[in-house]
């Protein structure tokens, strides 16, 4: 679906990414793993056309190949590509039903985006409860739940999502982690990035470790789970 | 004899409100103080004069012209000067639209002179007349337009905001603008509608006053001024907040100017505002500072 090749991202002078390749194939869940800093963020940023990347490709296969580095984020979500951003980032004062409609700004016709926001719902049905409710007003699993619901309303080939159980208390990331498993078993495919790396390896197909900028390690979920470097470094021993 | 000057205050008041709405519309989606704003709306005033009175023009069009020149102006404006210095940090952008402002102001001199130019009132006819016991007030027709169209503009604003799909890309943009390109919104059409409308609202406003204060290069100056004091009064990033300030600020003018001094009208006018931002610092209907990053 989704191929890095040789990304290198900078901040004025320092280097985000130094050299990153990596694979998220159709219909699987890929997740990407890594310290605070590592480059993680940034590089889902770069694939949304947040950042630029100052070397290498981004190949898009849906069919057809496509170079789609440094596009803007609009034509990005225009081609399936929707990030869901670190810290939720939902806007506080529209409604939830609003939020997930700006999720639909893409999406042309009406009964479409009347039955994404059906899905939606049926998903996660607290936010049909508090569909009238401002955004700002939900708690922080919740804020999480329409983060995600928004991201879906695109219907998007490649769902990322980056750290979607910061902050989140242990239930709730377990909840969250019971969509995401929904959401694999529809054959959606997923970028995942997440520092919870346990979860991460249980719920994925294929995972990529990333240290201060470059890829270190891959491997399928349960190869990585039991090796012992990430275990020391990852999984707490 | 109260009554009176407060009636006299939302006169002046629903004019304020409609500056200041344009100026926190456009604040609230591009984070940007337009210090042009006014002067958009005096060249419009100029080009409806002279559609008026040397192409001979019926006034209605000529505004409408107007206005449309002023949308086109705000449109360029944004496109050819602040879009491709957008990544600069946001007082170069003020900079940039003081410039504006000068070159707009220069223009104007060059083209129009220096003579005050005059364009009649958009509707006449019997000025209404209230009675309070032995005191008369007139209140001219063209004031009550004013109010009217005040009226009339904020509610269409809101009904677009709140039920349309640009509406809604307006107002997620205005709360996170990251967000909001994640979700395909382009935020260069928000941005370029913002300032269309601003410079729209900035041209009615414009055309409203001018009966009163004659066309000339700083006609919109001082509206200006009381427009951003009534959108600081208000809270600067909501529009009901404008309405209220702008209209608190005519009624406490008119207060000041009849029972204080009219000289001093508009130096009480601004102690009144520090003391309501010092009681409520982030404005009457504002909320505590929620900062644009």
């Amino acid at each position: 679906m989704l191929e890095l090749q040789n990304i290198q991202v900078r901040y004025g002078y320092m280097v985000a990414l130094k050299d990153v390749s990596l694979k998220v194939g159709t219909n699987t869940v890929t997740a990407l793993l890594g310290a605070n800093g590592a480059g993680k963020s940034t590089t889902l940023r770069t694939i949304s056309g947040l950042n630029r990347a100052y070397r290498g490709k981004i190949e898009l296969d849906t069919g057809e190949k496509k170079e789609i580095q440094n596009i803007e984020p609009s034509k990005i979500v225009n081609m399936g590509i929707v990030l869901t951003p670190e810290g939720r980032q939902i806007f506080p004062e529209l409604t939830v039903h609003e939020n997930l409609l700006a999720g639909a700004y893409t999406v042309k016709s009406k009964s479409q985006v009347k039955q994404s926001t059906e899905e939606v719902f049926s998903l996660f049905p607290v936010l049909n409860e508090r569909r009238k409710q401002l955004g700002g007003t939900l708690s922080g699993g919740e804020q999480q739940m329409l983060a995600i619901g928004r991201s879906l309303m695109a219907s998007p080939n490649l769902l990322m999502l980056d750290e979607p159980s910061l902050g989140l208390a242990p239930k709730i990331v377990e909840q969250i982690f019971d969509i995401l498993i929904k959401l694999k078993s529809q054959g959606k495919t997923i970028f995942l990035v997440e520092q919870n790396a346990n979860l991460a390896l249980h719920i994925c197909d294929y995972a990529y470790i990333l240290e201060v900028g470059n890829v270190t390690l891959e491997g399928d979920g349960q190869t990585l789970l039991r090796n012992e470097s990430v275990q020391k470094k990852y999984l707490g021993g | 004899m109260i009554l009176q000057q407060v009636i006299l205050g939302l006169r002046d008041g629903s004019l304020f409100a409609l500056v200041a709405i344009g100026l926190v519309i456009l604040f609230k989606t591009t984070g940007l103080l337009n210090f042009a704003y006014g002067s958009m709306g005096m060249f419009a005033a100029y080009i409806v004069f002279t559609f008026v009175v040397f192409v001979s023009t019926p006034l209605w069009l000529a505004v409408i012209i107007g206005m449309a020149f002023a949308v086109a102006l705000g449109l360029t404006a944004e496109r050819f000067l602040l879009r491709p210095i957008r990544h600069l940090s946001r007082s170069a952008l003020l900079i940039i639209t003081l410039g504006m402002l000068m070159i707009l102001e220069g223009l104007a001199l060059q083209i129009w002179k220096q003579d005050y130019r005059q364009l009649p009132p958009l509707v006449t006819g019997r000025p209404m007349i209230i009675r309070f016991s032995d005191i008369f007030l007139v209140i001219p027709q063209q004031d009550i337009l004013i109010f009217w169209i005040t009226g009339f503009t904020v509610l269409g604003i809101f009904l677009y905001l709140k039920y349309t799909k640009m509406g809604l890309a307006i107002r997620a943009t205005a709360q996170k603008e990251e967000a909001a390109r994640l979700m395909g919104i382009r935020v260069n059409t928000v941005y370029a509608f913002s300032w269309g409308l601003a410079a729209g609202l900035s041209a009615l406003a414009a055309v409203l006053a001018a009966p009163r204060t004659q066309i000339h290069p700083s006609m919109m100056i001082d509206l200006q001024i009381h427009g951003l004091i009534a959108a600081v009064l208000g809270g600067f990033e909501s529009i009901p907040g404008a309405i209220v300030g702008g209209l608190l600020l005519g009624i406490i003018e008119q207060l000041v100017g009849s029972y204080i001094s009219v000289e001093l009208k508009l130096t009480f006018a601004l102690v009144v505002v520090i003391i309501v931002l010092l009681i409520k610092p982030a404005g009457i209907l504002g909320k505590t500072s929620r900062r644009r990053v």
